[in-house]
C-alpha cells in the first residue's frame, strides 16, 4: 500500500472516530489520536522524509488535504456537541417558575403616616408649610387662646387628660393642673401665630388625646391634621375652595364636597365638610347611616376673639383653620371598621398598607 | 332636641316635604340627627267593641270579657279595669303585640281562665296619663281599625342637633322660628294672658335674690285650688312627642311650655313653702357651709358652697335650675302651686349639674342660656294652662324681681366686611332680608351701596350669641346657603411651602427603616407605672416619668420615658397570634420632667424591634432567626442613607438588654441610643419570646449630623491587590480595635477592610479568636506593584500584631 492509499485509510478511520465521538472529551482523545504530536497522521508524515522528492509534493499534498478535512470535520463535531452539552445545560438548570421568590421585603408605613403624609403633600403643594409642636400642653394654648370657655365641657377631666405639674404652684384650672395632653393640634396654631406674622399658612398633623374608651369608632390617642392661613383679604370663599379641592384629592374627583353650618369656639363662621358617600353615591347606605353624606373634617373663619390672644390686627388680616382625624379619614378611605386595628401593631394590618 | 313635625306646624307654615325640610336645616346648621315616623309602634292595637262582661270566676277585681276585633272570632279577654261596660269601644292589643312600656303582649290564663289580648288604658298605649282605667273610644270608633290610625297618632319626630351657641332653638317655637327664617314662612310664638282672680300674688309670695349675676330674673305665680289628675290626651301627646313621659296635669304642663317656648320651670307646692312674715319667704342665694337638700329623687345632696338655691327660712327647698326640692314637691293633695319661672347663670347651673352628675331638660337649657325677657310671659302662659286643666284659679299679678333688665344688643354690621369676609357680593336687601327674618331689627346707618352701607342691627335677647359683627355675618352666611358662596383658592403672595430640612431628614430616616425591612408601628404614649421595674429602668438624675392626673387606667397611667414597652408588647401580641416575623420601627415620643418643671421634656426617637426571620421563603433556604447584628445592619443602613459616617457601637449593659448582646450608639463620639437583645426575663415579663432585638436613638441628634448631600467619591481607575490576613488574638480584644490598627497602619494604599471571618476552635487556642481579614491595596494614581504591596502588608502585620498582641494565623 501507498502512503497515500494509508492517508486515505486513515482519513476514513478518523472520519469514523469523530462521527463516533460522543461528547467533547472522547472528541479530544480521537483530535490527539489522529493530529496530536503522536497521532497517526504525524507519524505517517514523518515518514514522509524517506519518500522521494519526486513522491514527496503529491504526498504532502494529500496528508495536507486530509489534515485540513479531519480538522474542519474535528470542529464541526466540536460545534454539534458544544451545542448539545449546552441544550443538556439549559435543560438540567430549568426551574419550576411558580415558586415563591426570594427577597427581603421592604417595610411599609404606618396608614396613619401614609395617610397624614398624603394630605401633607397636597397642602405643601397649595404652598403651606408643616408646623409641629409638643403633645403635652398648656390649658392656654389648648382652650383659653382658642376662645373655649372655662366651663366648657372639653376642658372637664372626663374629658380631657391633665398632667401633674410639678412646679408647686397653685393651679387653677380644673381644680388641679393647667398642663394637660392636646385635645387638638391647635395649640401649634396658637403658638405659630404668637411666633410669625402673617403671611401664615402652616398644616399642624399630630398626636391628640381626648379621654374615650378604646372601641370601634374611638381611640383616646388619635392623630389629628389641623391648617391655618392668615392672609390679608382671605374669605370663607378661600376655605371653601381650599377642601372642596383637597377633599376630591384625597377621596377622588368624583366625590360631591358641601359645607354644613355648624359651631366651633375659635371659628365663626364654622361648618362641618361632609363628602358625599363612596359607598353608595349619595343614595344613603349602612357606611353613611343613610344621608349619602360622611362628615369629614370642621372649620371655619378664624374667630376675631383668637386674633386678640395672640396680637394679630382683626381689621386687616382675616384668616381660616379646619381640622380633621386621620383614623377617621383612613377608615373611610379603606372601610376600616374598628379603629384599634391603628393601634395595636398587629404585623398583618401594617403590611397591607 | 326632638321635634313633632305635627306641632311644628302648628307654629309654622311649612309646606316643604320632610326630607327637602331636613336638608334644609342641615344645610342652615341645625343637624337633623334622625328622622322618626312614630305611631307605628302600635302596631297591633286596634279598636276592639267589648261584647260581654262577666266576673272572673276566682277573682273579685277581674273581669272576663269578649271583645271583636273585626276578626272572625271575638277574643276572650280578662281584664282588670274597673271603668268600662259592655258596649264600650275600647283599644285592644292583640297577642304579640309590644306596648310603648315594652311590655308584650301573650296568651295567658289569668286565675285559671284563658286571656288572648289586652284591653288597653292611655298610658299603657302611652297616649295620655290617665292610668286608672281603659281608654273609653267614641261609639263610633269603627272595629278592627289600627289604633295609630283611628287616634291620628301617625308623626313625624326630628331628632335635631342644636350646637351650643343656639340655646334659642331648644324649644319647639324657637325651632319653628329658625324654619321660618330658612323657609321664609311667617312663624307664631304662643302666648296665653291668665284670667286672675282672688287675692293678689303679691300678699302671699315675696322673692329676694341675693347675687343678680347668679340669677338675672326670677319670676313667679301663683295658681290656687288646683286639682292634681292625669293630663288630657293632647298635652300627654305632645310631652311625649318631646321624649318625656306623662306624670300628672301640673307636671306635664310644665314640661310642655319648656318644650314650648324654652323656658324650664318648676311647680313648689306652696303650702310646703315656710312663710316669713305671713308670705312664703324665697330667697335665690348659693349654698352655706354644710347645707344640705334632700333632692326629687330621694338623695340627699351635699352642697358645695357655690351651688345656687331656692330657699325659703327654712332653709333650701330646690337647686336653682337643676332639681327641685323633696320636701316642696306637688303631690296629688297639693292645692296651691307657686310656680317659679326664672333666669340662671349658664355657668353656675353647668357646675352645680356636673357637680352632682344631675343633668335634666332643665339643667341643660339653663346651661346654655335662657332668655332674661322671656320667664314672665312662659310664667303667664303655663299659669294659665293650670288654671285651665287643673281647675284653679291664678292669682292676681306676677312676682317678677328682675334688678338689671337685660336690653336687646345694638351691633353695626357693615357690608363691605359682609363681603369681604364672605368672599360674596351680597346687597344690603339680601343681608337685612335675612337677619329680619331670623327676628332681629335692622335699621340702614350710615354710608351709600351695597358696599359703603352700614347696618344698625337690634339683637334681641334670646339669640345671646350675637355679641359681634362676625356673629352676624355667620347669621348671614348660614341662612343665604354656604353652598351659594363661590368657591375660590387665597391668593396670597408672600407665602413659601414645603417641608423644612428636619422634617424631609426624619422622612428620609423612615424610608431607611422600610428599605431595611422594619414596617412602622404607633404605639400607646402612655405607659404602665410597672414598666419601670419590669425593665429596670432608671431615670436619670433628677429626671422624673410624667405622671397623668386621669388616666383611662392605671396600666396607662404615665407617659412613657422609652417606646421598649410599648414594642416589645406589639412583638408579644404578634407572637401570641401566631406571628412570629415581626419587624417593626416607631418615630415617636418620650418624655421626663424634673421637680419644679410645668411642661415636660419631649424628646422624639426612633426606635425598633426585630424578631422572628426576615422573610421565610421555606423551599429555598432556612433564615436564622434575626438576632443583634440583624439590628445592627438595619442601624447601618439608617446611618448611611442619613449620610452619618462618624458613627460607631460599643459594648454597653442596659437592665432591659441582655449583657454581652447590647451596645450604645454613638454619633460622633456622643452617646445617642443603645441597641441589644432583649434581656430573657424582660422577655418573660411581657411574655414575648426571643430573641428580640431592640433599638432607640434619640431622632434630634441623628437627624442634626445627618448630611444632605455626600460628596462626590471618584471612581478607582487603577486596579486594586487583595490580601487577607487572619490574626489570632484573646476573647478580649474587639474587633474595631484589630480593624482601626489595620486602618491605621495601612496607610494611604490600604483602601478598605472587611472583617470576613470570626473562627474560634481547633488550630486556635483556647480563650483565644481568630479574626480574618479583607484588604484591598490600590494606588490613587498607579498601579501598585508586588513589592509595594507585600511592603506595605508586612507592615500592616507588624504594626498590627504588635498593637493588639496577637499573631499571624499560618
Amino acid at each position: 500500500m501507498s502512503i497515500v492509499d494509508d492517508l486515505q485509510q486513515l482519513r476514513a478511520d478518523a472520519a469514523t472516530a469523530i462521527a463516533g465521538a460522543e461528547d467533547l472529551a472522547q472528541l479530544d482523545v480521537v483530535r490527539v489520536a489522529y493530529l496530536g504530536k503522536k497521532g497517526s497522521l504525524t507519524s505517517v508524515l514523518r515518514g514522509l522524509g524517506a519518500l522521494s522528492a519526486e513522491e514527496r509534493p503529491a504526498v504532502g499534498k494529500v496528508s495536507n488535504e486530509v489534515r485540513q478535512a479531519l480538522e474542519a470535520a474535528i470542529d464541526l463535531r466540536r460545534a454539534d456537541l458544544s451545542s448539545a452539552a449546552l441544550d443538556a445545560r439549559v435543560l438540567a438548570e430549568a426551574v419550576d417558575v411558580t415558586l415563591p421568590g426570594r427577597r427581603r421585603a421592604p417595610g411599609t408605613s404606618h396608614l396613619i403616616t401614609r395617610t397624614v403624609d398624603e394630605i401633607v403633600e397636597i397642602f405643601t403643594g397649595l404652598g403651606y408649610k408643616v408646623a409641629e409642636g409638643p403633645d403635652v400642653e398648656l390649658d392656654y394654648y389648648n382652650f383659653t387662646a382658642l376662645n373655649t370657655p372655662a366651663d366648657h365641657p372639653a376642658r372637664t377631666p372626663s374629658d380631657t387628660f391633665y398632667v401633674r405639674d410639678l412646679t408647686g404652684e397653685a393651679t387653677a384650672v380644673a381644680g388641679e393642673s393647667d398642663v394637660l395632653l392636646r385635645t387638638q393640634t391647635s395649640p401649634v396654631q396658637v403658638r405659630t401665630m404668637e411666633s410669625t406674622k402673617p403671611p401664615i399658612y402652616i398644616l399642624s398633623p399630630g398626636k391628640v388625646y381626648r379621654r374615650d374608651i378604646a372601641d370601634p369608632s374611638h381611640l383616646p390617642q388619635f392623630t389629628q391634621i389641623e391648617g391655618l392661613v392668615i392672609d390679608e383679604g382671605i374669605t370663607f370663599g378661600d376655605l371653601k375652595g381650599t377642601l372642596e379641592h383637597v377633599c376630591r384629592e384625597i377621596f377622588g374627583p368624583e366625590r360631591k364636597v358641601r359645607l354644613r353650618p355648624h359651631f366651633f369656639p375659635f371659628t365663626e363662621p364654622s361648618a362641618e365638610v361632609d363628602v358625599s358617600c363612596g359607598m353608595c353615591g349619595g343614595g344613603g347606605c349602612r357606611m353613611c347611616k343613610g344621608s349619602g353624606w360622611l362628615e369629614i373634617l370642621g372649620c371655619g373663619m378664624v374667630d376675631p376673639n383668637v386674633f386678640g390672644y395672640v396680637g394679630i390686627d382683626p381689621e386687616r388680616y382675616s384668616g381660616f383653620a379646619f381640622g380633621m382625624g386621620a383614623e377617621r379619614i383612613a377608615a373611610l378611605k379603606y372601610d376600616i371598621p374598628d379603629l384599634r386595628h391603628f393601634i395595636e401593631s398587629d404585623m398583618r394590618f401594617l403590611r397591607q398598607f | 332636641m326632638l321635634v313633632s313635625m305635627k306641632w311644628l306646624r302648628e307654629l309654622v307654615a311649612v309646606d316643604l316635604p320632610v326630607p327637602e325640610l331636613v336638608d334644609l336645616l342641615d344645610m342652615t346648621g341645625t343637624k337633623v340627627e334622625a328622622v322618626e315616623v312614630t305611631g307605628n309602634a302600635l302596631e297591633g292595637v286596634v279598636v276592639g267593641h267589648i261584647l260581654t262582661k262577666d266576673r272572673h270566676p276566682d277573682a273579685e277585681t277581674l273581669w272576663v270579657t269578649t271583645v271583636d276585633v273585626g276578626a272572625a272570632e271575638p277574643l276572650q279577654i280578662v281584664c282588670g279595669a274597673q271603668n268600662f261596660d259592655a258596649g264600650d269601644k275600647v283599644p285592644v292589643a292583640v297577642v304579640g303585640t309590644t306596648l310603648p312600656n315594652g311590655m308584650t303582649i301573650k296568651k295567658a290564663k289569668l286565675r285559671g281562665v284563658a286571656s288572648e289580648g289586652m284591653n288597653c288604658s292611655a298610658t299603657e298605649l302611652g297616649v295620655g296619663g290617665d292610668a286608672s282605667g281603659l281608654l273609653i273610644l267614641p261609639a263610633d270608633a269603627p272595629v278592627g281599625e289600627p289604633f295609630s290610625l283611628y287616634w291620628d297618632l301617625a308623626d313625624t319626630v326630628l331628632e335635631l342637633e342644636i350646637t351650643p351657641n343656639r340655646p334659642d332653638c331648644l324649644s319647639v317655637a324657637g325651632v319653628a322660628r329658625e324654619v321660618g327664617a330658612v323657609t321664609g314662612k311667617p312663624a307664631s310664638w304662643p302666648g296665653s294672658t291668665p284670667d286672675e282672680s282672688g287675692a293678689p300674688v303679691a300678699g302671699s309670695v315675696t322673692v329676694r335674690i341675693d347675687d343678680p349675676d347668679l340669677c338675672p330674673r326670677y319670676t313667679a305665680r301663683l295658681i290656687r285650688g288646683v286639682k292634681i289628675g292625669p293630663s288630657p290626651e293632647w298635652l300627654a301627646r305632645k310631652v311625649a312627642s318631646c321624649g318625656a313621659r306623662s306624670i300628672s296635669n301640673i307636671v306635664d304642663i310644665t314640661n310642655y311650655v319648656m318644650f314650648e317656648l324654652g323656658q324650664p320651670l318648676h311647680a313648689f307646692d306652696l303650702a310646703t313653702i315656710a312663710p316669713g312674715g305671713g308670705r312664703a319667704d324665697i330667697t335665690v342665694r348659693t349654698a352655706k357651709p354644710g347645707e344640705r337638700l334632700t333632692t326629687l329623687d330621694g338623695a340627699v345632696r351635699q352642697l358645695a358652697e357655690d351651688t345656687l338655691l331656692i330657699t325659703d327660712p327654712t332653709g333650701p327647698i330646690a337647686l336653682a335650675g337643676v332639681m327641685g326640692g323633696d320636701a316642696t314637691e306637688v303631690t296629688d293633695s297639693t292645692v296651691d302651686i307657686l310656680l317659679e319661672s326664672a333666669c340662671f347663670d349658664p355657668a353656675s347651673i353647668s357646675r352645680t349639674s356636673r357637680r352632682l352628675g344631675l343633668f335634666s331638660e332643665a339643667s341643660q337649657r339653663f346651661e346654655r342660656g335662657v332668655d332674661p325677657n322671656g320667664c314672665a310671659a312662659a310664667c303667664d302662659r303655663a299659669a294659665q294652662l293650670i288654671a285651665q286643666l287643673g281647675g284653679g284659679t291664678v292669682a292676681p299679678g306676677i312676682v317678677d324681681t328682675y334688678p338689671e333688665i337685660v336690653p336687646p344688643r345694638k351691633l353695626a354690621l357693615r357690608m363691605v366686611r359682609v363681603n369681604g369676609i364672605l368672599g360674596a357680593d351680597l346687597d344690603v336687601g339680601t343681608v337685612a332680608g335675612i337677619l329680619t327674618r331670623l327676628g332681629l331689627t335692622v335699621t340702614t346707618g350710615s354710608g351709600d351701596g351695597d358696599d359703603g352701607a352700614v347696618l344698625s342691627v337690634t339683637v334681641p335677647t334670646f339669640r345671646p350669641d350675637l355679641e359681634r359683627e362676625i356673629d352676624l355675618i355667620e347669621e348671614v352666611v348660614r341662612v343665604h346657603g354656604m353652598e351659594n358662596v363661590p368657591s375660590t383658592l387665597p391668593g396670597g403672595r408672600g407665602r413659601i411651602g414645603g417641608l423644612i430640612p428636619q422634617q424631609r431628614r426624619r422622612a428620609r430616616a423612615g424610608a431607611a427603616l422600610r428599605a431595611a425591612g422594619l414596617n412602622e408601628a404607633i404605639t400607646w404614649s402612655f405607659s404602665d407605672p410597672a414598666d419601670v421595674e419590669r425593665i429596670g429602668w432608671t431615670f436619670g438624675p433628677g429626671e422624673l416619668p410624667v405622671e397623668l392626673l386621669n388616666p383611662m387606667s392605671e396600666e396607662q397611667a404615665l407617659m412613657r420615658f422609652t417606646t421598649l414597652p410599648g414594642l416589645v408588647r406589639a412583638v408579644a401580641n404578634n407572637q401570641r397570634k401566631g406571628v412570629v416575623d415581626v419587624h417593626l420601627y416607631e418615630i415617636g415620643s418620650v418624655w421626663w420632667t424634673a421637680e419644679g418643671r410645668k411642661l415636660p421634656k419631649e424628646r422624639e426617637v426612633l426606635s425598633g424591634a426585630l424578631a422572628g426571620s426576615w422573610d421565610r421563603p421555606g423551599w429555598l433556604d432556612t433564615e436564622p432567626m434575626l438576632d443583634f447584628f440583624d439590628g445592627k445592619g438595619v442601624l447601618t443602613s439608617l446611618m448611611e442613607a442619613m449620610g452619618i459616617e462618624r458613627w460607631r457601637v460599643h459594648a454597653a449593659d442596659r437592665a432591659w438588654l441582655q449583657a454581652g448582646r447590647s451596645a450604645e450608639v454613638l454619633v460622633g463620639g456622643d452617646v445617642v441610643g443603645w441597641l441589644g437583645e432583649v434581656h430573657p426575663k424582660v422577655l418573660d415579663a411581657y411574655e414575648a419570646t426571643g430573641p428580640v432585638t431592640v433599638f432607640e436613638l434619640f431622632a434630634a441628634p441623628i437627624i442634626k449630623a445627618a448630611r444632605e448631600a455626600q460628596p462626590f467619591a471618584d471612581i478607582p481607575r487603577h486596579p486594586s491587590v487583595k490580601v487577607d490576613m487572619a490574626i489570632v488574638v484573646g476573647e478580649d480584644i474587639v474587633a474595631e480595635r484589630v480593624e482601626r490598627a489595620i486602618t491605621s497602619a495601612g496607610g494611604t494604599l490600604l483602601e478598605s477592610v472587611r472583617l470576613f471571618d470570626v473562627y474560634r476552635g481547633k488550630g486556635v487556642e483556647a480563650g483565644k479568636k481568630s479574626l480574618a481579614f479583607s484588604l484591598t491595596y490600590r494606588g490613587e494614581d498607579r498601579t501598585l506593584t508586588d513589592e509595594e504591596v507585600a511592603s506595605a502588608h508586612d507592615k500592616v502585620v507588624r504594626k498590627v500584631t504588635a498593637a493588639v498582641g496577637g499573631e499571624l494565623r499560618g
